[in-house]
């Protein structure tokens, strides 16, 4: 549990952020996953989909993944759940090392996948049964089991059905629980909500919570922050095959300008409307990027008129005005995006924010 | 109208030459047709074995004898091997036996010289629809050249077997492999290709259940149509098999036919991830193996490089056993061979299968 690489990160990431306590479940730790990487060749170029991540997923946690399209989830998904093997690096699934104990791995944990793997000829009954033997699920249980699951996601009336007739929200709900059919100890779900409706996405994130607390482990990759900010514990940004960050919401939160963001468009900038905004008491930082201002203020509704106030004075016109509370996505903007230019920051927005963000 | 017609074919023809696998079954194809087809068809037929015989009591050799049988060993046609195997017995009924079970293909007795102006008795398998006619004018070409005025009795030791009869076996083999064809790899390569595969590889089903399910499910649909296609056989060309016995024994032959064709196809399959390229492949094999296998044309006028082929061709066992019980009523002791062919060949593939089988996505 403790090579060196685990311990080193681990050091590495207490040492960025020195007032993070314990984790907040468990400090056991289900999946290791040791210098990783993983290249695609094929005649004409070559791809390094995952370069080097180490990183551990704690037991009961739920562990998101975040990143871009393309940023190396799923392969490293795919890796995990044995579906690849890495180029390089070697990975811990339970007890069990992934390219020695594939087969007992697999006996561990549930698997929903980005795409659909349904099989559109059968009917959801079907489905749910072919799977629920193929992992090994007692058959006296099973038909009650399978009755449970299509009874949670609303499909009890339609189980005789083929799949082919469903809506792509009823196959991706199917898909979610026919991956916990055997209730494994580990759950890895790619993208779960993607094409969701905002209100089967709630009822997917209230399964996803309540069998988190059966003590199942989550492994949750998203492209929606909102996603990742509602249901988990820690997050691991991902970009271009590398990992960018890893830690708790909590701290990632830290991260976060403190107070809303407020944005003002012109075509022509003042110095002095600058120098008095950046004044104005509450006004944490005031940065300008390509003819827009961005303000980051407390109580920004309050500040937005004096603002608008301080422009009129010195009679700079302005093209746009937006605010908006900070999210998780502008830690991930603000991380990619010094990770996309090597880790030079590139204006002194990013400058700022990195001191911000790491320094506490 | 023409725009869209000339994106449609550029589409098409993209998909065409991103796919060379394809281009070179469909080419191959045709070549495969010319030499394998032509070779196993019109084949000069050469190396039929006929037991020559003298009646009892045995003196010695007649002049008769002698001269027939040296003009029946140079027999050939041009620039070809010659036409017969001549086999000396001595035992009229040894020499009938050896008929029977197919080690020759004709028996040719000649008179005693104690009653030297009895007729000459000829027995042809005709079981075989090319052969009795060769042996039969090879002998009277002979005898014409010896000069004798013995008559030749014909007896065809099957009776009149139409061409039909002798085809119609091979179809039910045939039956069985366009099965095999269709559904049995196939849906494993869908599999892959819609990424369901995905699915199921990441519980902790081992690929030799995969391979053995899928052989399985495989196995009972080409029995059932081998089935089908035996009873219609039977209707069409009006054969009556003679006892219960060897219905039962037909039905045992389709059965490990289907496992061994089955297996093999599935083995195949499991290495392709395109449903285009197995299917050229398929049709490839289907060609190869269906015209080595003695179902259109016996496999003795085939070139010496084709009949390497049938003897690891499971389709050739399987098309001999069937004749042998169906049309020469023949039992065990001729078959088990055939079926002990079909037994190692299908366990060969099912070997091959599991162990090529890509339990991964790559």
């Amino acid at each position: 549990m403790t090579t060196p690489a685990a311990h080193s990160y681990d050091q590495e990431e207490q040492q960025r952020h020195p007032r993070s306590g314990g984790y907040p479940n468990s400090d056991e730790s289900i999946i290791r996953i040791e210098h990783i990487s993983k290249i695609f060749q094929d005649r004409q170029r070559t791809v390094t989909a995952v370069d080097d991540v180490t990183f551990e997923v704690k037991q009961g946690e739920i562990f998101g993944l975040l990143g871009p399209n393309g940023a190396g989830k799923s392969t490293l998904i795919r890796i995990l759940t044995t579906l690849l093997r890495p180029s390089s690096g070697t990975a811990f699934v339970g007890p069990y090392e992934i390219t020695k104990d594939p087969e007992k791995i697999r006996g561990i944990i549930g698997v929903c996948p980005q795409n659909s793997t349904l099989d559109n000829e059968l009917t959801a009954y079907d489905n749910l049964e072919f799977y629920g033997k193929l992992e090994d699920v007692d058959d006296r249980i099973l038909p009650d089991r399978i009755g449970e699951l299509l009874a949670k996601v609303e499909l009890t009336d339609r189980a005789h059905m083929k799949v082919q007739t469903f809506s792509g929200g009823m196959k991706r709900k199917l898909e979610i629980v026919r991956a916990f059919i055997h209730r494994p100890l580990i759950l890895f779900l790619d993208e779960p909500t993607i094409g969701l409706d905002p209100e089967s996405r709630r009822e997917v994130w209230q399964q996803i919570e309540q069998l988190n607390a059966e003590n199942t482990t989550i492994i949750l990759t998203t492209h929606y922050m909102d996603e990742a900010e509602k249901l988990c514990g820690r997050i691991a940004f991902v970009n271009q095959g590398r990992l960018i960050s890893l830690d708790t919401m909590d701290n990632l939160r830290l991260l976060l300008p403190a107070g809303d963001l407020i944005e003002i468009g012109f075509d022509r900038m003042d110095e002095r409307v600058l120098s008095a905004i950046r004044a104005y008491d509450l006004v944490i930082s005031a940065e300008v990027k390509e003819q827009r201002l961005f303000i980051s203020a407390k109580k920004g509704s309050t500040v937005l008129p004096a603002m608008l106030a301080i422009f009129e004075r010195y009679s700079v016109p302005m093209t746009t005005i937006s605010i908006r509370s900070p999210s998780l996505e502008d830690v991930f903007i603000h991380l990619t995006g010094k990770n996309l230019s090597d880790g030079v920051p590139n204006g002194d927005a990013e400058q700022k924010g990195n001191v911000r963000g790491y320094g506490r | 109208m023409i725009k869209g017609a000339i994106a449609i074919f550029k589409r098409d023809f993209k998909k065409f030459l991103g796919n060379p696998f394809v281009i070179i079954f469909t080419l191959l194809m045709p070549i495969m047709y010319l030499v394998i087809f032509g070779n196993a068809m019109g084949g000069a037929i050469s190396h039929v074995s006929i037991a020559v015989v003298q009646e009892e009591p045995y003196v010695n050799e007649t002049p008769l004898f002698s001269a027939v049988v040296a003009d029946l060993k140079h027999m050939a046609q041009k620039d070809s091997p010659p036409t017969f195997d001549i086999v000396v017995y001595t035992d009229e009924l040894k020499a009938k036996r050896a008929l029977q079970n197919g080690v020759v293909s004709g028996v040719l007795v000649f008179p005693s010289p104690l009653f030297s102006d009895r007729p000459m008795r000829l027995y042809v398998d005709s079981s075989d629809s090319v052969t009795p006619t060769v042996i039969v004018s090879g002998v009277n070409a002979a005898l014409v050249q010896s000069g004798t005025r013995n008559q030749v009795e014909i007896n065809k030791i099957y009776g009149d077997i139409k061409y039909i009869q002798f085809f119609g076996v091979g179809v039910i083999v045939m039956a069985i492999f366009m099965t095999t064809m269709m559904g049995g790899g196939i849906a494993l390569i869908k599999d892959r290709e819609m990424g369901i595969i995905e699915g199921y590889f990441v519980t902790p089903v081992k690929r030799s259940s995969i391979i053995m399910g899928m052989i399985a499910s495989g196995t009972v649909r080409a029995f059932l149509s081998g089935f089908v296609i035996f009873i219609v056989d039977l209707l069409i060309t009006g054969i009556i098999l003679q006892t219960t016995e060897n219905f039962f024994m037909v039905l045992l032959v389709l059965f490990i036919t289907s496992i061994g064709i089955t297996s093999f196809m599935v083995s195949m399959a499991s290495r392709f991830s395109n449903q285009q390229e197995y299917a050229s492949m398929s049709a490839f094999f289907n060609l190869i193996l269906f015209m080595t296998s003695g179902a259109f044309y016996p496999v003795i006028g085939m070139p010496d490089w084709l009949r390497w082929i049938t003897i690891i061709n499971p389709e050739y066992y399987a098309v001999h056993a069937l004749r042998s019980i169906i049309l020469r009523g023949q039992g065990l002791d001729v078959i088990g061979m055939d079926l002990i062919a079909l037994c190692i060949f299908s366990i060969a593939a099912m070997m091959l299968g599991i162990a090529t089988y890509r339990r991964t996505l790559e």
